[in-house]
């Protein structure tokens, strides 16, 4: 095996991501209790007038609106429920990834690219939300949110790169920026495979 | 580093961009999404010949369970991070368009077992195959993108260098 760093590299990864995603899994409520407050804090800033309350059910965030699903006057209040598991699966990968180089310093890392991640589960999970209200409930709810087709565009893409793209992209890309001298050392040691 | 980062970011939000409209929906997307699920039913009619594609749908014939093939899922997503990763590394072009190639059949080949292994999960244990369609074979895909790239790092050559060869096939990441 000509490539034995990068093979060792990739069957170590391979056997931390079943530990990593049933941590994640059980501890998910803790875990992604940072995200639940930011996002918590975005809607009550930026949406206050269209989320009255988020509660967390285990890894599940209910957001609480003010908008009616109904035309009836005792039709109650809508609610929308988002997975926090699906903006945030990238996180045990992050975590695979660093512990199978496992540098001096690892632990900060982790905490690094932890810390990193969080903004972007909330984007996702905030997307999501906004992506509902705004434009797969139905025409009552979407004409009480008041959203601009500007506006509805924007969720829309926002709603599509925070799902499609950021969940997978944010944990590769913050293990790349923490881990720069392990792949350094990956270019000199294919130099050396070149070269002998 | 950063000159990268920042390129691969603006390279990333420009593709998929670009992905997202009709045009690209109506000549790019569709059509490789229903080649996926032609070409996953053919492998898959091999050993069980009562499965068939309709478009971007997979259909046992026997149960009738069925799985159909949606963005995130058809692997478009995971070859623009690896087009865009590989725009963004300071490299010779021959070395851009070799690794790309050879990395998208890398990519496609890990993204047939997905649905494969999926629409036999589907039929064996929905919440298993929930687990695995959301968040493992996600993170998988991802991961065999950056082993892709990390390889064909590997081979670029350093600047004043033009000896070493492109990327040989990446076999180990789509095992």
């Amino acid at each position: 095996m000509k490539d034995r760093p990068l093979f060792r590299f990739v069957v170590v990864v391979l056997a931390w991501l079943p530990v990593a995603f049933g941590v994640w899994y059980v501890l998910a409520p803790i875990i992604l209790w940072p995200a639940q407050l930011l996002v918590t804090a975005i809607a009550r800033i930026g949406f206050g007038d269209l989320v009255s309350n988020v509660e967390a059910h285990g890894a599940t965030l209910s957001f609480v609106t003010t908008l009616k699903p109904g035309q009836a006057a005792a039709g109650g209040i809508l609610s929308v429920d988002v997975n926090m598991l699906l903006y945030s699966f990238g996180l045990p990968l992050f975590v695979a990834l660093t512990l199978a180089v496992r540098e001096r310093g690892w632990w900060r890392a982790l905490l690094i690219g932890y810390a990193a991640m969080l903004p972007f589960i909330a984007w996702g999970v905030v997307a999501d939300f906004l992506k509902n209200i705004a434009i797969t409930s139905s025409p009552l709810v979407t004409s009480q949110a008041g959203f601009s087709a500007l506006e509805r565009d924007m969720i829309a893409f926002a709603y599509q790169f925070g799902s499609l793209i950021l969940p997978a992209v944010v944990p590769a890309v913050a293990w790349v920026l923490t881990h720069r001298a392990f792949l350094e050392r990956l270019r000199a040691s294919a130099d050396r495979l070149q070269r002998g | 580093m950063i000159r990268f980062f920042v390129l691969f970011v603006v390279v990333l939000a420009v593709l998929f961009g670009l992905e997202l409209t009709p045009w690209a929906q109506q000549w790019f997307v569709v059509p490789w999404t229903n080649a996926l699920a032609a070409i996953s039913t053919s492998i898959v009619t091999m050993f069980d010949p009562n499965v068939m594609a309709s478009g971007k749908v997979i259909r046992s014939a026997t149960n009738g369970f069925a799985v159909s093939i949606e963005a995130g899922c058809n692997g478009v997503e995971a070859t623009l991070v690896l087009l865009a990763a590989m725009l963004a590394f300071p490299a010779p072009w021959r070395h851009k368009v070799v690794g790309f190639v050879i990395g998208v059949l890398a990519v496609q080949l890990l993204n047939i077992v997905r649905v494969i292994s999926l629409f036999y999960l589907g039929q064996w244990n929905f919440e298993a195959f929930e687990w695995a369609h959301l968040y493992v074979w996600q993170g998988l895909i991802m991961l065999d993108v950056l082993i892709v790239w990390l390889i064909w790092v590997r081979r670029v050559p350093r600047d004043g260098d033009d000896r070493v060869p492109p990327a040989a096939p990446p076999a180990l990441a789509a095992s």
